[in-house]
């Protein structure tokens, strides 16, 4: 049961709003991992100051128990820590094959010997593309994949995102509400392949989602933050039955 | 000499901040730079030389058909060409504006002549003094003119229904529209108010320097500098902007020499942007996740 | 539904990278071919040949602000700039070290490429607007230098020797020969780059930054990267323009209105297709030549067309002649699919 990723007392503010306010958790390898709160309680800023988009005002960042807090965001690729965002964020004018490539960008070797062909650089790249189309064939995707990703359906170009995060061959997948936005079937099929990617590739995730059934049914941890805090954390029975969780969400809902 | 170099660089300043606050009022609303928009006040001049010279009409009366005229050439080139591409990315939209920089030059050109011309309304040559220096009369007319402007845009902004809704556009689209602001008229009103200013800044330039296709195309770049000085985003910053680089210049041109005076708002906005890559006065835009 | 991999799935046709290389092959051949006959035909003069090495040369030149607009996303204005330190280094280097043309073509091209890399950090954080000023800013800066520093004489011009290669003196044919041999070699260049893995971050990078930047994309390193091979591909445009008439000066280099007609060429031909700069450069080079008289109908045509594209064929005149090619391509590549591939 090592953590593979770790983050200690975050606290980030912009300006007066207090976006993470001493947040701390730790995430187990090889689990899937919720991270649920309200509207605005700061869960997208803890994924950026993880993917070290945002620099944390203090606190701390482990991963595998490595202090990772100066490193920059395309480190965490080589690293084994990817991400999709949280509206969908794709190479539109390119194609799924080529999205999925530039997921495996950090395999590619030296720059210069894959500019210029040389063979171990094309053999190199020739691999890529196949494993590129492995992964688009276990996300179904092999029928798109020269086809522009600004033409497909929200739900493909969804599969897309995860097929590029999985191209990086990651350890730890952090997910910003993967399913905002499907609809039931899309839903259906993309918890599937959570579970898949988590199960038979041993990738560890951590998620962010509203949908309350679906975090409930596959993760098997849960972090809870409010206000850019810790709120609770349990498994998904306990934060089900929590009445703090309950207060949180009920006072939004009084609110809105 | 200070005193001096100072007042004619604002008065300078004067005339590239017209051009300045037209860049930022129609980039902030469409995400457009505009390089047409010295072309837009060189038509204006060229507009009122034709309503003075042949139909022997008055300055004023001249001023407001050339002020109807770029208002008018503003919205039609609103709805032909800007609108269909409205939606496209930023290269797409500054090379449009780029296109009609052309097409305007040739039209000018083929119409008027390549030759400069003298603009039949001139200034008294005696110059008069202002805090410490002297300067010719015309820049201080044209000083008044641009501070006029400058407060009825004020007005504008502040007051008029039409001027909130203007700013709303600016801060976030989107939300205009769903608050039932009708932005496609607003869109066309930023370009009306671009030909607008573009009049003055034509109608004023021209008995200072001569009237030529290629009479705006300094002002144009000086402009467009002063408004990435102030940000973009902000009409003070442009005016502001637009202030320092004419007294800089200026300041230049009389101590170093004028083959410094153009390089030198170049300089400066390269020094600037390489240290604060959003200007002046730039809203450094959120981050979208 | 998620098996193992099925591995016998990846046989399956040829790879997309590949068979795209094969297609382009046939067309470009045709191409420089004749290119190269050109200078050969009966009929054709010194100054045809002249006028073909210039329409080169501004090919070249648009291939460079392609890079970094077409397929990086960062528009650029300021390439005139680039032309000129090419051209400046050339001329002083064959002036004064009566070095080989090729040498000198090969300078310019490097110190073109020192001062793109210098050029592309000092604006690394900036974009749109921005960057289109700031480049503005950098080719007036050079013109500013070239027009006041004794050593580049200003307007009055440097005059060069006579262009020798490998010892040889070349005349019109043989310059025109060199300068199709240098385009081949950027076009090859261009095209390694845009299908490898760096052409793909450079693309990633204009597509969406962030999303490319936590794929591993390190923005700064490919930022400047594409700075530096943009700005020494123009670098060898401005090369070959110095040696064109043997004569540099101020008059022509410091002119901004350049960097603007490598955008106007790569925007109209196409600024993320390999083709785009080759029409864009023929357009821009032919049109007033052509109406050499009439240049305000020049002006005019050059904005209409300029327009029309924009609002027709927003991805240039290269994107519609490749229209029917790519869908065919598509077809056998990936027979299913139905959209347009890259
Ligand atoms: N770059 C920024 N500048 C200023 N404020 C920000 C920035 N990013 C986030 N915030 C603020 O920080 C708070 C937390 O935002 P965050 O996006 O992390 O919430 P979230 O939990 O992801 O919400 P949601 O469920 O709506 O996605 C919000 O109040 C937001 O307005
Ligand atoms: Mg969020």
């Amino acid at each position: 049961m090592t953590e593979i990723l770790r983050c200690e007392n975050v606290l980030v503010s912009f300006g007066g709003v207090v976006a993470c306010n001493n947040i701390t958790l730790g995430i187990t390898e090889g689990k899937i991992i919720g991270l649920i709160g309200p509207n605005g309680a700061g869960k997208t800023t803890l994924f950026n100051v993880l993917t070290r988009f945002q620099d944390a005002d203090t606190g701390s960042l482990y991963f595998r128990g490595a202090d990772i807090g100066r490193l920059k965001p395309h480190d965490m690729a080589s690293m084994g820590m990817t991400r999709t965002f949280q509206n969908i964020n794709l190479f539109a004018e390119q194609s799924t094959l080529d999205n999925i490539l530039i997921g495996a960008h950090h395999l590619i070797g030296n720059p210069f010997a894959n500019m210029f062909g040389l063979p171990r650089a094309r053999k190199n790249e020739r691999k890529l593309i196949e494993r590129a189309r492995q992964i688009a064939e276990m996300l179904r995707l092999e029928d798109q994949l020269n086809n522009e990703v600004k033409n497909l359906p929200y739900g493909v170009q969804k599969r897309v995102e995860m097929a590029r995060a999985l191209a990086s061959n990651p350890e730890i997948i952090l997910l910003d509400e993967p399913v905002a936005g499907c609809n039931e079937e899309e839903t259906a099929d993309l918890k599937e392949i959570i579970q898949h990617v988590n199960r038979e590739l041993g990738i560890t995730v951590f998620l962010v989602e509203h949908d309350m059934s679906m975090v409930m049914s596959i993760c098997d941890y849960i972090y809870v933050i409010n206000f850019g805090a810790n709120l609770a954390e349990g498994t998904p029975a306990e934060i089900q039955s929590n009445s703090d969780v309950i207060k949180a969400y009920l006072g939004e809902e009084d609110e809105t | 000499m200070f005193g001096q170099l100072f007042i004619s660089g604002v008065a300078t300043g004067a005339l590239y901040a017209l051009t300045a606050v037209a860049v930022v009022v129609v980039f902030r609303n469409t995400r457009t730079i505009n390089l047409a928009q010295g072309d837009f006040a060189m038509v204006g001049a060229f507009a009122a030389l034709v309503f003075i010279k042949d139909f022997g009409l008055n300055y004023y009366v001249a001023l407001f058909g050339a002020v109807l005229t770029c208002v008018l050439l503003g919205i039609a080139f609103e709805r032909i060409v800007m609108r269909p591409i409205a939606d496209s990315d930023w290269l797409t939209l500054f090379t449009a504006t780029l296109g009609m920089y052309y097409v305007l030059h040739g039209v000018a050109g083929w119409f008027w002549g390549r030759d400069t011309k003298a603009f039949p309304v001139t200034f008294d040559p005696t110059p008069i003094e202002v805090i410490g220096g002297l300067v010719s009369q015309g820049h201080v007319i044209n000083m008044a003119w641009a501070g006029g402007i400058g407060l009825m845009l004020f007005w504008f902004f502040r007051y008029t229904k039409q001027g909130i809704a203007m700013r709303a556009v600016t801060d976030d689209p989107d939300t205009a529209m769903l608050m039932g602001i009708p932005v496609r008229f607003i869109v066309l009103l930023t370009w009306g108010m671009a030909g607008f200013l573009a009049a003055f800044a034509g109608v004023l330039l021209a008995p200072i320097v001569y009237v030529a296709p290629e009479m705006m195309d300094e002002v144009l770049i000086k402009g467009y500098v002063a408004a990435v000085f102030g940000g973009l985003y902000s009409i003070p910053g442009a005016i502001l902007g637009a202030l320092m680089i004419g007294i800089t210049e200026n300041m230049a041109g009389g101590y170093l020499g004028s083959h410094f005076k153009t390089a030198t708002a170049f300089v400066m906005i390269v020094v600037l942007l390489a240290f604060r890559p959003q200007g002046l006065f730039g809203i450094q835009k959120r981050r979208e996740f | 539904m998620f098996g193992p991999v099925n591995k016998s799935s990846l046989n399956r046709g040829t790879l997309a990278n590949i068979t795209t290389l094969r297609q382009n092959w046939g067309l470009m051949i045709a191409l420089f071919t004749a290119a190269l006959a050109f200078p050969f035909l009966p009929g054709v003069e010194g100054w045809m040949a002249s006028q073909a090495a210039l329409i080169v040369v501004y090919i070249i030149a648009a291939q460079g602000v392609s890079i970094l607009t077409g397929y990086t996303g960062l528009v650029t204005v300021g390439h005139g700039g680039f032309l000129a330190i090419g051209a400046y280094t050339s001329a002083l280097l064959t002036k004064y070290f009566a070095v080989d043309l090729i040498i000198g073509i090969i300078s310019g091209a490097i110190m073109a490429g020192v001062f793109g890399f210098l050029l592309g950090l000092v604006f690394l954080r900036l974009s749109g607007a921005f960057m289109a000023i700031g480049t503005l800013g950098f080719a007036f800066f050079v013109g500013t230098i070239v027009n006041n520093i004794p050593i580049f004489e200003g307007r009055e011009g440097i005059s060069l020797p006579t262009n020798r290669v490998l010892g040889m003196e070349i005349g019109d044919t043989g310059f025109l020969v060199i300068s199709v041999i240098a385009l081949g070699l950027t076009t090859l260049l261009i095209y390694r780059l845009v299908h490898s893995g760096v052409g793909r971050a450079f693309m990633a990078l204009r597509d969406a930054e962030r999303a490319a930047e936590s794929s591993g994309v390190n923005r700064v390193k490919y930022r400047t990267l594409s700075f530096t091979i943009s700005a020494a591909v123009t670098g060898v445009a401005g090369g070959l323009n110095a040696h064109i008439v043997n004569y540099v000066s101020a008059e022509v280099f410091a002119d901004i209105w350049y960097s603007v007609d490598f955008l106007v060429a790569t925007v109209v031909g196409g600024s993320a297709m390999l083709m785009g700069p080759f029409i864009g450069g023929f357009f821009i080079v032919m049109v007033p030549f052509f109406l050499e008289e009439l240049a305000d109908f020049s002006f005019i045509l050059k904005g209409v067309v300029l327009i029309g594209v924009l609002i027709l064929a927003p991805a240039g005149i290269a994107g519609v002649i490749a229209r029917p090619f790519q869908a065919l391509r598509a077809k056998r590549i990936c027979p299913k699919s139905t959209g347009q591939p890259k």
